[in-house]
């Protein structure tokens, strides 16, 4: 079947199967926050019970069970009870039935934490601060990175001397180490660029110049903290891969052709390149999570922080929207370029032709 | 590669476009009023920066909402939106006026006027109607944030006295806990709320309290304190002066509080509060900041200029859980606290911001210092001293083994028997407390006994405090300074009221040690007699007494070992941009921050500077 379209038979197959991991990963999602000992209710009520009596505590952890669907609730609204009275917990598949209900609806759920805001508010409210901090950052570093990468493997001489190890030393750096001594020096030693923050606590967010200029001043370091370790770790992995097609029968046989420099060094790129691409999409791809440590050196908006405090306290419900927009992305992310690699790398393309399949 | 780049400015530009989307869907309830023109932003001298306050994302404004759900300034005891009855000033424990003023107290009820000009922001005045309907919200709905006031109080009786004055008689519930100092604490701690706009808010959503809990209440509230709500978002919250504020006439002397705005910005990182004071972008804040002496010359300023720069106000301490061997041993607890070097952790893990440590559950220090007796701690309390601990250790019949290099390796009972390693719970991140710990480690270990540090994830650490789930556990209770001072935390640490064993659902929310439990044999029936007579007692003479008793036995006992005295708050300001901030050489408020309590008049002492 669809063997005379072996292209739209590809993409078919390919869905299918990320259709399979993502069913599998929102299952995964569900159940491994719950696997633990602890409920995100004793949680909280270490926190909210202190002081109270017991028989307060105990109609206020009620409340919340109630609340927060982890228990079963009868036809008069009223908590079921067993024969001790204690509330009936909901069962996990039960649960599982409403999250996935739910998720059917467009809705995540309430978070416990942040109660009474709806996850997907709190997704809304940060995921614009991610994209912007994580996807120029990202891509830029990405081509800074192996541009200078495929010309350092092409150049050699002084120029990669000097490149390479300047490259090996900044990917190397940890985050946050870089972020902390990008804060330390431009920010408190020479107070060029402000310290903290998304945009200065001066300014009401509007569609003014003040507030663009502001959020772009408030933009460089965690831009750099972020960019200058990407860029060198691109740039490694570039050279590395140009060097070796650089020894590769094609490029001499080019070469021996007497083909124009540029033109060699195109088909080199195109090559090297490839390997490269499937590790921008896994980078696009977990972006959505955040840049926790970036976020947390300079108090920048975004999701990671919003995750950490969910995973720290078992909210569920956030914890279930944040993992399912993660997974969706990096399954999106994957699939484009699974895609594209079918397109861009003629060995793939070859091996559909002849009507192996992948 | 151009058109990568021009892929990626639409990129950006749409993102910031999403931001701002975001970020101004909110302040619909004020947008244009934004301070000095939006253009400008809020300008620096009419600006009042507060930090410390509100930790991650502001979830709801919602006065009826849990105090650890509401943002700030609803959460807590911050008196800028919502006002308390009374003021409590922590310095010379006086209440002062707010809402209402204090006429008596006694074992019966205490009475207090309400001030005839307060008002609610939509003109309707302040009434009884409004103090009822929070104070008695457990009766109706057993969930109610306030809903622990019905076990103190039996009912409220109004009377009208000359000039139309409401007085309320707040009466002690004698069959249920019997306790007129809480209700002191409540006055100072409940904010009363509009009854007006919330029993029609619950007429509308079918009477159901959950569903009002559930609503942001972020738009044009009615309050009836000095500062409405202006902006907030994830980075910040923003609230702005009101000029009919009823308190500037009737409190102030037709003064206005001198910031037009104030401005809290929610930060993730510890170190940004310390950056952000030296930098004057914040005004004052209430974090820990290490070693406060290098940051003087950027101008941040505490309540003392030396050492212990704060006023002490809480003690964290080490809860025992005294139903396991050997910690059920009294002799191995004493020993225990000799072992500690508290001169060690004021030094090294809260940086000297503390006055010595004194044996026993009494500050020698501030408004509890009166029943610190001298004496008596001499006499039944230990201080640090490891050859003592040593002593009391073979006394009892301890013995320890070391290893060959000098390292503890186990330690026996009197039995002989081998005793389990112990371990010290403590949530990991808090650096602090953290400290505290791998000293006291240190120095059990030195002694002899096999305890080490536990950190666990901090959704860990709740939990293990009230079902008992430990062997020691770091805790810090009544961590604010309140009139039911020392009273509450020997409560806390000492009450056997509800007491339940370890095990199954059981959890207790005071004495999570298992202290002195009914059951035993060896149950001591004077605690729980003098926990309960002190808040009945009037006369200083007694009080002293009745804590002087309580206090012994305490130190005999030594259920839980307290560590160090640290400050209610950490109370850190900058004069860079406003003055005239209350220190010890002028006292004129308590060292809160401008919106705790009694501490809300620097808002009209505050000046800005030149």
């Amino acid at each position: 079947m669809l063997k005379q379209y072996p292209t739209f038979r590809f993409v078919l197959m390919r869905a299918g199967w990320y259709f399979l991991t993502f069913l599998v990963a929102v299952t995964i999602n569900f159940f491994l926050p719950r696997l633990g000992k602890n409920n995100p209710v004793d949680i909280i009520m270490g926190k909210a019970a202190t002081g109270l009596s017991n028989e307060d505590a105990r109609k206020k952890e009620e409340k919340y069970l109630q609340e927060f669907g982890l228990a079963k609730v009868g036809k008069d609204g009223q908590l079921l009870r067993d024969a001790e009275g204690k509330p009936v917990k909901a069962g996990r598949l039960e649960q599982f039935g409403n999250y996935i209900k739910m998720c059917l609806m467009g809705d995540l759920g309430t978070s416990f934490q942040k109660y009474p805001k709806k996850v997907v508010d709190v997704i809304k409210e940060a995921v614009p601060w991610t994209i912007a901090l994580q996807l120029p950052t990202i891509l830029f570093g990405w081509i800074v990175g192996n541009v200078l990468g495929a010309l350092a493997a092409y150049r050699r001489g002084v120029f990669d001397r000097v490149f390479f190890p300047l490259a090996l030393i900044l990917s190397s750096f940890p985050f946050f180490v870089f972020g902390m001594l990008l804060v330390y020096y431009f920010a408190v030693v020479l107070p060029w660029f402000p310290a903290m923050g998304g945009y200065a606590n001066s300014i009401m967010p509007s569609f003014s110049t003040a507030f663009f200029s502001s959020v772009a001043y408030h933009y460089v370091l965690p831009f750099f903290s972020i960019f200058l370790i990407l860029a060198g770790g691109q740039a490694i992995g570039m050279r590395s891969m140009g060097i070796y097609e650089l020894g590769t029968d094609y490029i001499k046989y080019a070469k021996w052709l007497g083909l124009k420099e540029g033109k060699v060094l195109t088909y080199l790129f195109r090559n090297a390149m490839l390997p490269q691409i499937t590790g921008l999409a896994l980078s696009l791809g977990t972006m959505i999570g955040g840049a926790l440590i970036t976020e947390m050196i300079f108090s920048y908006p975004g999701l990671g922080m919003a995750m950490l405090t969910a995973i720290q306290n078992n909210d569920y419900p956030m914890i279930q929207g944040c993992t399912l927009i993660v997974t969706v992305s990096v399954l999106i992310a994957n699939f484009t370029v699974d895609i594209l690699i079918g397109f861009l790398d003629p060995r793939v393309k070859a091996g559909l032709q002849m009507g192996k399949g992948v | 590669m151009k058109c990568v780049t021009v892929l990626k400015r639409l990129v950006v530009g749409a993102a910031l476009l999403g931001l701002v989307s975001c970020g101004g869907g909110k302040d619909s309830g004020g947008g244009e009023t934004a301070g000095g023109g939006s253009e400008s932003g809020f300008a620096r001298g009419k600006t009042l920066y507060l930090a410390g306050s509100q930790w991650g994302d502001p979830n709801t404004f919602n006065p009826l909402a849990e105090s650890w759900q509401a943002a700030w300034p609803v959460n807590d005891k911050f008196n800028l939106m919502y006002e308390t009855i009374l003021s409590y000033n922590s310095l010379d424990g006086k209440f002062e006026p707010l809402l209402g003023t204090l006429v008596s107290r006694d074992n019966d009820k205490v009475v207090v006027d309400l001030n005839p000009n307060a008002k609610w922001s939509d003109g309707q005045p302040v009434t009884s109607a409004d103090v009822k309907f929070v104070f008695e919200l457990g009766r109706r709905f057993p969930g109610a944030a306030t809903a622990f006031a019905i076990d103190f109080i039996s009912g409220i009786k109004v009377e009208t006295i000359d000039g139309g004055v409401e007085r309320l008689s707040f009466m002690v519930d004698k069959t249920k806990r019997n306790n007129p100092l809480v209700i002191l604490d409540h006055l100072q701690a409940i904010r009363i709320v509009p009854a007006h706009v919330f029993e029609k808010l619950l007429a509308d959503n079918g009477n159901d309290l959950g569903a009002v809990q559930k609503l942001k209440i972020d738009k044009d509230p009615v309050i009836s304190g000095p500062y409405n709500i202006e902006h907030y978002s994830n980075e910040r919250i923003v609230i702005r002066r009101r000029g009919d504020y009823w308190g500037n006439e009737a409190l102030y002397g037709g003064k206005l509080p001198a910031p037009e705005y104030i401005i809290h910005p929610i930060y993730k990182n510890n170190d940004h509060f310390a950056i952000a004071l030296q930098k004057g972008d914040i005004d004052a804040s209430q974090t820990f900041m290490p070693r406060i002496w290098l940051k003087k010359k950027d101008g941040v300023s505490t309540w003392y200029d030396d050492a212990p720069y704060f006023v002490p106000g809480a003690m964290p301490m080490l809860l025992i859980n005294t139903t396991k061997a050997p910690l059920n041993d009294p002799q191995f607890r004493r020993a225990m606290a000799a072992a500690i070097s508290y001169a060690d952790i004021k030094e090294l893990a809260v940086s000297g911001y503390a006055p010595d440590v004194q044996p026993g559950l009494i500050m020698n220090q501030g408004l509890e210092g009166k029943y610190f007796n001298a004496e008596d701690a001499k006499e039944f309390g230990v201080t640090c001293d490891p050859e003592n601990a040593k002593k009391i250790l073979a006394a009892a019949g301890y013995k320890s083994v070391f290893k060959s290099d000098g390292s503890l390796d186990y330690m026996t009972d009197k039995a002989g028997n081998k005793l389990p390693t112990m371990s010290i719970t403590v949530p990991a991140g808090w650096s602090d407390w953290e400290a505290m710990v791998k000293i006291a480690e240190k120095g059990f270990r030195a002694a002899g006994m096999d305890i080490r540090e536990g950190p666990v994830d901090a959704s860990l650490y709740w939990p293990a405090l009230p079902s008992g789930n430990f062997d020691l556990i770091m805790h810090k209770p009544a961590a604010s300074v309140t009139p039911s001072l020392p009273w509450n935390r020997f409560e806390s640490v000492m009450s056997s009221r509800n007491w339940v064993p370890v095990g199954g659902d059981n959890k207790m929310n005071e004495n999570q040690g298992r202290y002195n439990s009914p059951k035993d044999k060896g149950y001591n029936p004077k605690v729980d007699e003098l926990l309960k007579k002190i808040p009945t007692l009037e006369k200083e003479e007694d009080l002293a007494v009745a804590y002087r008793e309580l206090n012994r036995i305490f130190m005999k006992d030594q259920p839980s070992i307290p560590l160090c005295y640290l400050p209610e708050q950490f109370y850190e300001f900058s004069s860079k941009a406003w003055t005239n901030w209350p220190t010890s050489a002028n006292p004129y408020a308590p060292p809160l921050l401008p919106m705790v309590g009694a501490s809300t008049k620097i808002l009209w002492g505050l000046q800005p500077a030149k």
